[in-house]
């Protein structure tokens, strides 16, 4: 990349907050053990815990693609005021493995603290300012069951101690999570409990101010999309099973029944995406989603719904690529592929909600801009919302308007045996009248091959004639102007912080996050910066030209190799940033980075 | 009914001769036969000259993709039940780049009906060797005659669990209506593979009405799976008719109408009440 990307070591920088800060009213844990030692379930009750104690959440699944061994680790950041991303540092770290610990330990603050079982973990280099929570957790979990399976909840048990939460609600969180499993129902509250009581030789080490009245909603980006399809009218759900979009997969399957959903599981996400396209032709209102491997296969059906303009969702959750790359990890690396699917022109919608509230919002908007002006929307999630992170949603409002554009329930009387419906009526905003199937007398041919008004095809006998050739650009331009009512409810960027600053930080979708939270630390640092977080993307906004030469200067922050929001900004406005911090690793930026790439170039540091 | 209400104002482009006229006039014809408004039919169609179908017959349809009728023609059976739908493509379509639906769709015995125009060559690409051409056939891929034996679908089809298997002839649409009649009747999944000759590039006509029988004329049973297979595996005679249907299993729409949801999602585009919603969010508190 370009000499002014900066590069910051992650592993180093990491440990930067102090948590014996007084003013921190947030907590960060970090549970690290192997895989199929039930972190994923651990993370989730401590996120429950945290929710149900009034705290807002955003958490991070650190995990593998495996579904035993290795190591794994579940980041929770948690707060009394809204959180957003994944915090500044580790106060808690629980190290079950020698591998937890190796990896984590050097990450955590000043003033935090280390749970681990000295009989399984060796501690080396302790870190200074930090309490060493030394506690037999393999013992007493070995008290309820042969093996030492309960030891993280003996772990829960004990970190929620020293946060001094009520141990009422710890124990009711943990017996809603194993209320499928009776038998070891009241041996893991109980585990909880020993935990709980070993802490008190340590009293409370960090406190929050906890309101147990409040139960605060949270759930990951892949959830919400799914909830706010569903609630805007989705009854069809395609898929392929591919991390980090199965969740949706999962949601639809278990809530079909409830709600009506019809799920259908294809052979292959080229099935996926014209099964979804056939059930959106019928005339619901159909979904499909997938990662970017399966993006890549649904290609050229994606060109197909433009042509025949059958209205047409797709969510890509993005992981890190290229090919099958690192299918736990994140990135947001499909905008370059969003911009050029499949080949030539046609018209698409590309949006990029940047957390699960965003997410759920979205769904509905998505609906509505396909169905209103029959064209692909394409939605960039990416596993550091989706699958990989939890976080706090409020607001979600089910009464979504449902806005499905021009539909023709009845045929005009003049229409006779043998002459078809005007499907591609040419009209002065670009989008023709519709018919469903089964409407008599509207029957039409949604057509892939160019075509004129009723359908016709123009690449066989009339290819190339003089008739042909003005109709092609008439249905040509007719297709693409749809783009221009499109963009007039586009928005342009939210702006975060000052109106005015020294720096502004160009950002989209996920990253926006952690950028919100480096952002409150360099004000607090006395810095004047803010951030445009872009998450309506493609047709790019109107009027971000005039925002963008207004700010002092840009730096653009998001997690790919070559830039590519900045390049479409420079495609779309001319404008050319030249300062990034560009992440391309796989994992999740945090707000430290920012930080520190902010003041190194206002320092007028080129990098290392 | 009027027969009438099948026509359309777009003429054939297809060689004078080409089997596929044969396979157009059969299909007017069953559904003309079956009383089935146009209005109820939907026909997806791939690439290729025999993909050019439904725009010679007036019913809901979409030409789509090389290879992809059958997962169209899904999804507008899983959002509508209600249609009559039918996939319309050639042996490349469906054999070659698609042939992974084919089989899909037969194992999950979705309600739709699958006829294959199989004229043994990739005709709308000049004629090029297909996954049906023969041992031997020279084309403009095969100079020297193909070095490679074809692909038997009807076999295929019938181990996979395929519910309804028959083969026509272009050449005889009153046998082949007949067909594609049980096939529109028959619940689940359905295959007719029909001998459609190019002309151009690949005249069979002669060659298949010396080898062709009836298997009605022979006594075939219907429901004998393994008389059926026995029947595909013939190469010297060419066994025309049905060979094999069995309702036994339930069809994927049936399913999903029973267990899983008998709303159909063409007719439920609505909100979410506010307990449904409370009720959705439940889980995440
Ligand atoms: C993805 C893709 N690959 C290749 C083609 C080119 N193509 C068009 S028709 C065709 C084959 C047609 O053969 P068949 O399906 O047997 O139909 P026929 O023309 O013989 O009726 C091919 C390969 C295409 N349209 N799309
Ligand atoms: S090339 Fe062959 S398949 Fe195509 S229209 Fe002509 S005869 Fe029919």
């Amino acid at each position: 990349m370009s000499s002014a990307n900066i590069v910051v070591e992650t592993n180093i920088i990491l440990a930067y907050k102090m948590s014996d800060d007084e003013s921190s009213k947030d907590v960060t844990v970090r549970l690290g053990a192997a895989a199929g030692d039930g972190i994923q379930s651990a993370g989730e009750i401590v996120t429950k815990i945290f929710s149900r104690s009034g705290l807002y959440v955003s958490t991070y699944n650190g995990n593998q693609s495996l579904i035993r061994g290795g190591h794994v680790w579940f980041h929770v950041h948690a707060g009394e005021s809204r959180v957003y991303s994944l915090g500044f540092g580790i106060d808690y770290l629980v190290a079950l493995t020698q591998l937890a610990y190796d990896e984590h330990y050097m990450n955590v603050n000043r003033g935090g603290v280390i749970i681990y079982d000295s009989s399984v973990v060796k501690e080396h280099d302790f870190p200074d300012h930090v309490t060493k929570v030394d506690a037999p957790l393999t013992k007493i979990a070995l008290k309820y069951e042969k093996r030492p399976i309960m030891k993280n909840t003996v772990a829960i048990g004990l970190l929620c101690g020293l946060l001094g939460l009520d141990f009422k609600l710890v124990g009711d969180v943990i017996s809603e999570q194993f209320f499928r499993k009776p038998d070891v129902q009241k041996s893991n509250v109980e585990a909880a409990r020993d935990g709980y009581e070993f802490s008190k030789q340590f009293g409370t080490l960090k406190k929050l101010t906890y309101d147990y009245t409040k139960r605060r909603t949270f759930m990951h980006a892949d959830y919400a999309f799914a909830l706010g399809a569903v609630a805007a009218g989705c009854r069809f759900y395609a898929a392929y099973p591919m991390s980090p979009a199965s969740p949706i997969l999962h949601w639809m399957a278990s809530n079909a029944k409830r709600f009506g959903v019809r799920v259908f599981l294809g052979e292959d996400e080229i099935a996926v995406v014209n099964a979804t396209i056939g059930a959106s032709l019928a005339g619901a209102r159909s979904l499909c989603a997938t990662s970017g491997g399966g993006f890549s296969l649904m290609q050229e059906a994606i060109g197909q719904a433009a042509m025949t303009e059958t209205p047409l969702v797709v969510v890509d959750v993005m992981r890190a690529g290229p090919s099958t790359g690192l299918p736990t990890k994140t990135a947001q690396g499909d905008l370059n592929m969003m911009l050029g699917i499949s080949h030539d022109d046609f018209p698409r919608v590309i949006l990029a909600p940047r957390s699960p509230e965003d997410a759920f919002r979205t769904a509905g908007r998505a609906f509505n801009l396909a169905e209103k002006y029959q064209l692909p929307v394409i939605v960039l999630l990416d596993f550091a919302i989706g699958d990989g992170g939890y976080a706090t949603v409020e607001n979600l409002n089910p009464n979504i308007p449902i806005e499905r554009g021009k539909i023709v329930k009845e045929a005009a009387p003049d229409m006779h045996n043998g002459v078809w419906f005007k499907r591609y009526a040419l009209t002065e905003d670009g989008v023709s009248p519709r018919a469903l199937p089964g409407t008599p007398g509207l029957m039409f041919v949604a057509k892939t091959d160019e075509h004129d008004e009723f359908g016709h095809d123009l690449s066989d006998v009339l290819a190339g004639l003089r008739e042909a050739v003005d109709m092609r650009r008439k249905q040509f331009n007719k297709r693409m102007i749809k783009l221009q009512g499109v963009a007039k409810e586009m928005n342009p960027p939210d702006v975060f912080g000052p109106d005015k600053a020294d720096l502004t930080i160009v950002t989209w979708g996920s990253s926006s996050l952690p950028v919100r939270e480096a952002l409150e630390r360099l004000w607090g640092d006395g810095f004047k910066v803010n951030s445009y977080e872009f998450y309506d993307i493609y047709p790019f906004p109107a009027d971000v030209e005039s925002m963008l030469k207004q700010a002092s200067e840009l730096m653009d922050v998001e997690q790919n190799y070559t830039a590519q929001m900045a390049k479409l900004i420079r495609r779309e406005t001319g404008v050319l940033i030249q300062k990034y911090y560009l992440k391309y690793d796989g994992e999740p930026i945090y707000p430290i980075e920012v930080v520190k790439a902010v003041k190194q170039h206002i320092a007028g540091s080129n990098g290392r | 009914m009027d027969p009438r209400v099948y026509e359309s104002d777009t003429r054939p482009d297809w060689c004078p001769g080409c089997g596929d006229f044969g396979v157009l006039a059969a299909l007017k014809n069953a559904l003309i036969t079956l009383q089935i408004p146009p209005e109820r039919v939907f026909i997806s169609s791939g690439i290729g000259c025999s993909s050019n179908l439904p725009g010679y017959i007036r019913t809901y349809a979409h030409h789509g993709l090389h290879g992809r009728p059958l997962p169209v023609a899904v999804g507008v059976k899983v959002a509508n039940p209600n249609l009559v739908v039918i996939a319309a493509a050639g042996d490349g379509d469906e054999y070659g780049i698609g042939f992974n639906h084919v089989v899909h769709t037969a194992r999950r015995n979705h309600d739709v009906k699958l006829i294959v125009m199989n004229n043994e060559v990739y005709g709308l690409t000049t004629g090029q060797l297909s996954p049906t051409s023969k041992k031997g056939q020279r084309t403009k891929t095969s100079p020297d005659g193909s070095i490679i034996y074809p692909l038997n679908p009807l076999s295929t089809l019938l181990g996979v669990g395929a519910t309804f298997v028959a083969r026509g002839f272009s050449g005889d649409p009153k046998h082949l209506s007949m067909l594609i009649q049980e096939a529109i009747k028959h619940r689940g999944f359905a295959l007719v593979d029909v001998i459609s000759p190019c002309v151009t590039w690949h005249d069979i006509y002669d060659e298949v009405r010396q080898k062709m029988y009836k298997l009605e004329d022979v006594g075939h049973d219907p429901s004998d799976l393994v008389a059926a297979l026995h029947r595909a595996q013939e190469v010297d005679k060419i066994p025309l008719g049905l060979f094999y249907r069995s309702e036994e299993k339930p069809t994927f729409e049936e399913l999903v109408s029973s267990e899983v949801t008998a709303t159909i999602p063409v007719e439920s585009v609505r909100n979410l009440s506010e307990q449904e919603f409370a009720k959705a969010i439940e889980p995440f508190q």
